[in-house]
């Protein structure tokens, strides 16, 4: 999954940005309203999380811009916490409503309920043949046996899993599940494949000649 | 109803009934004492011509056409007569009959001996005694009688007198409709002032009404004014100002304390996610230390905010300035210059100094603070190379400095926010370098407290000028 975070205290930017790193999100970050709006015009993310308080275009003003022309999910983090606010903000389109300060593992929480929202799931836990995936736990298991797979591999694997059904182009693919700071020669996707369907079953995902990957 | 001689109300109507009681006793006594003396002025008028008119009856026809006057004994002898004559005087019968109610006469001789008493006169008549030899004449009451007694250089004395009851009755008729006239009047006064009183009073009792809801809690609600000009009008205009003041003022404080716990929020949150973030997994040694190192930062620009806040705090609440020694204002500032010349280097300014020795009475802390808020301003927000110019003289009793820099200016519509708390004008910079946006609001408190007055000028051409006056010390 790939999230825009749009903050301008650039040490708050950068621990969300390590953080959710590490949690296996590509993530890509501006440090004011302008420049993310740009970045989520530009490249289809998975979710946007947002501040409020923003130099040149403020969250609000950011969301008003982009809701008519994207359905990006969008969860509000901020200072504010008048309920006023809070109206302002969900009613202006954002998704979700964080107030600072937070708990970190909260956001995440709030993050996957977003994303799983936006992908038409109800649950964290996807069921496809005898392979389980739990979103929360970031696991793939074969019959409730935990299956290892590297955070690409699972990055991959849920991307997937949650479009199920639908054709995802190489490109998409590559948009989706790395940002700009990776180097590109550890991303060849059918290395990964390959290495799930090695884990997984070969019939997990399958191939579509000219368009791409899915799984059914 | 308070209780009485507490309430306005009651002491209103205290001291207007005896004011309007004072009134109606001295309109009723005038009154009555006019009418008294009018009736009497007539009665002894009448009493008067009566006698008049009776000497002259007697002596009209004997010796008048002589020209002479009548003699003493001339006098004596008609009067004797008349005594003993049974006819009596035509136009007097009244005096021979038995009745008082018409003027009655007495005479007597200069020994007392009486010349004439008329019969009418009455059972207490008596010869009058008269302390003087001569006496002109005056006016007696004795009983329901008034008589005119007079003793002439002659010796003979003479009583005239009416029997002046039915007078008396009609007059003490007259003092009685008096009285009762002036006690309604009274009561009338009573009741108009407790009315009046009461409805002056009313518009008091809405106020002190109004006055405790506001207090209570309701800070919008206002007096009702009538916009008449009125002394309660004018109370309700003061008072209203008053919950004007305290109303903002509250307003104030609830924005600053808002503001306030806002920017505290970011800090938090920074240290909250990357100590979570750093406790998710085993790190090496320098990741841990770039996590803590963050925190650090965090916490330092938290301790620097709330401390500009304490600041901020003391200098609302202060009320009793401590006696503030007299300093060189030109030396507290070569001070900060000094300790700022590492960040224009970094920037790459230059600082220029014109510094005019000039005392001020002022905390040396506080102004170290003052000019260092205003110059590393002046070094970190216009681009690097921009020169700085520091610059301290005196001016008409006013101690001057002035810190410029020659940079692309402030904007016009920031420059009359650029004091306020927590405003950023530029807001690209907001949490990057640090600035809390408190720095020009302290400026502002602490000249202010120092009695002193901060403005600022600035233009694209000739840059920013910040510049403030203090009161200049004597040596």
């Amino acid at each position: 999954m790939r999230l825009l975070v749009v903050e301008d205290d650039p040490l708050l930017l950068h621990s969300l940005r390590e953080g959710l790193r590490e949690e296996n999100y590509a993530i890509d970050t501006a440090l004011d309203g302008a420049t993310g709006l740009t970045m989520a015009f530009e490249v289809d993310f998975d979710a946007i999380i947002l501040d409020g308080m923003l130099p040149e275009i403020d969250g609000w003003e950011f969301l008003r811009r982009l809701r008519p022309k994207k359905t990006t999910p969008v969860l509000m983090l901020t200072a504010r916490d008048a309920i006023p606010d809070r109206i302002r903000g969900l009613d202006a389109g954002a998704d979700d409503y964080l107030v600072k300060p937070f708990d970190f593992d909260e956001l995440l929480a709030r993050l996957r309920a977003l994303i799983r929202r936006d992908r038409g799931q109800g649950s964290n836990r996807l069921q496809i043949n005898e392979i389980t995936i739990d979103l929360a736990r970031k696991e793939a298991m074969k019959n409730d046996t935990p299956i290892s797979l590297t955070p690409r591999e699972y990055a991959l694997v849920e991307y997937l899993a949650l479009h199920r059904g639908v054709v995802i182009s190489r490109t998409e693919l590559y948009d989706h599940l790395f940002d700009e700071s990776d180097d590109s020669l550890s991303n060849l996707l059918d290395v990964h494949v390959s290495n799930i369907r090695k884990k997984l079953g070969s019939s997990f995902i399958s191939t579509r000649r000219g368009h791409g990957y899915a799984i059914e | 109803m308070k209780r009485p001689f507490r309430s306005i109300r009651w002491r209103l109507l205290l001291w207007h009934s005896l004011i309007s009681l004072a009134l109606v006793v001295a309109v009723v006594v005038l009154a009555d004492r006019l009418v008294t003396k009018e009736k009497m002025d007539r009665i002894d008028r009448e009493i008067r011509n009566f006698e008049r008119r009776f000497f002259r009856e007697i002596f009209d026809d004997e010796k008048r056409e002589k020209g002479n006057p009548p003699s003493l004994d001339e006098i004596r002898n008609a009067l004797r007569q008349l005594n003993e004559s049974e006819t009596g005087l035509s136009g007097f019968e009244s005096l021979f009959q038995e009745n008082a109610s018409e003027p009655y006469l007495a005479t007597w001789d200069k020994d007392g001996t009486p010349l004439f008493i008329s019969k009418n006169a009455p059972d207490s008549l008596a010869l009058p005694v008269f302390a003087k030899k001569v006496h002109p004449f005056r006016y007696l009451d004795r009983d329901s009688f008034r008589e005119h007694q007079r003793r002439y250089s002659s010796g003979l004395s003479i009583v005239t007198g009416r029997d002046i009851s039915l007078e008396i009755a009609s007059l003490h008729q007259f003092r009685i409709l008096l009285g009762i006239g002036g006690i309604s009047l009274l009561l009338g006064a009573l009741a108009g002032s407790w009315w009046l009183a009461g409805r002056a009073l009313r518009p008091v009792e809405t106020i002190s009404h109004t006055a405790s809801r506001i207090a209570a809690g309701n800070l919008n609600e206002r007096i009702a004014l009538a916009n008449s000009d009125t002394e309660l009008d004018q109370l309700g205009h003061v008072l209203n100002d008053t919950f004007e003041r305290l109303a903002s003022m509250i307003e104030q404080q609830k924005r600053f304390t808002a503001d306030a716990s806002h920017e505290l929020r970011t800090p938090l949150t920074v240290i909250l996610s990357e100590t979570q973030r750093a406790l998710k997994r085993e790190r090496n040694p320098e990741e841990y230390q770039a996590i803590i190192s963050h925190c650090q930062t965090a916490a330092k620009r938290m301790q620097a905010l709330v401390n500009s806040l304490l600041l901020l705090a003391r200098h609302d609440l202060e009320t009793s300035p401590e006696k503030s020694p007299v300093i060189d204002l030109a030396a507290v500032a070569a001070v900060v210059a000094d300790l700022l010349e590492p960040l224009a280097a970094e920037r790459h300014s230059k600082i220029t100094r014109a510094l005019t020795p000039v005392q001020v009475s002022a905390r040396p802390e506080l102004l170290e603070i003052l000019v260092q808020n205003l110059l590393s301003n002046a070094l970190s927000h216009p681009p690097e190379g921009t020169a700085v110019t520091i610059r301290t003289h005196i001016s008409q009793k006013n101690a001057i400095l002035e810190i410029h820099d020659a940079g692309p200016g402030i904007p016009a519509e920031h420059l009359p926010h650029l004091f306020d708390r927590f405003y950023r004008a530029d807001t690209a910079r907001s949490h990057g370098s640090g600035h809390s946006g408190l720095g020009l609001a302290i400026a502002r408190s602490i000249t202010e407290t120092l009695h002193g007055h901060i403005e600022v000028t600035s233009s694209p051409t000739t840059g920013t000028t910040f510049r403030i006056l203090l009161p200049a010390s004597e040596k």
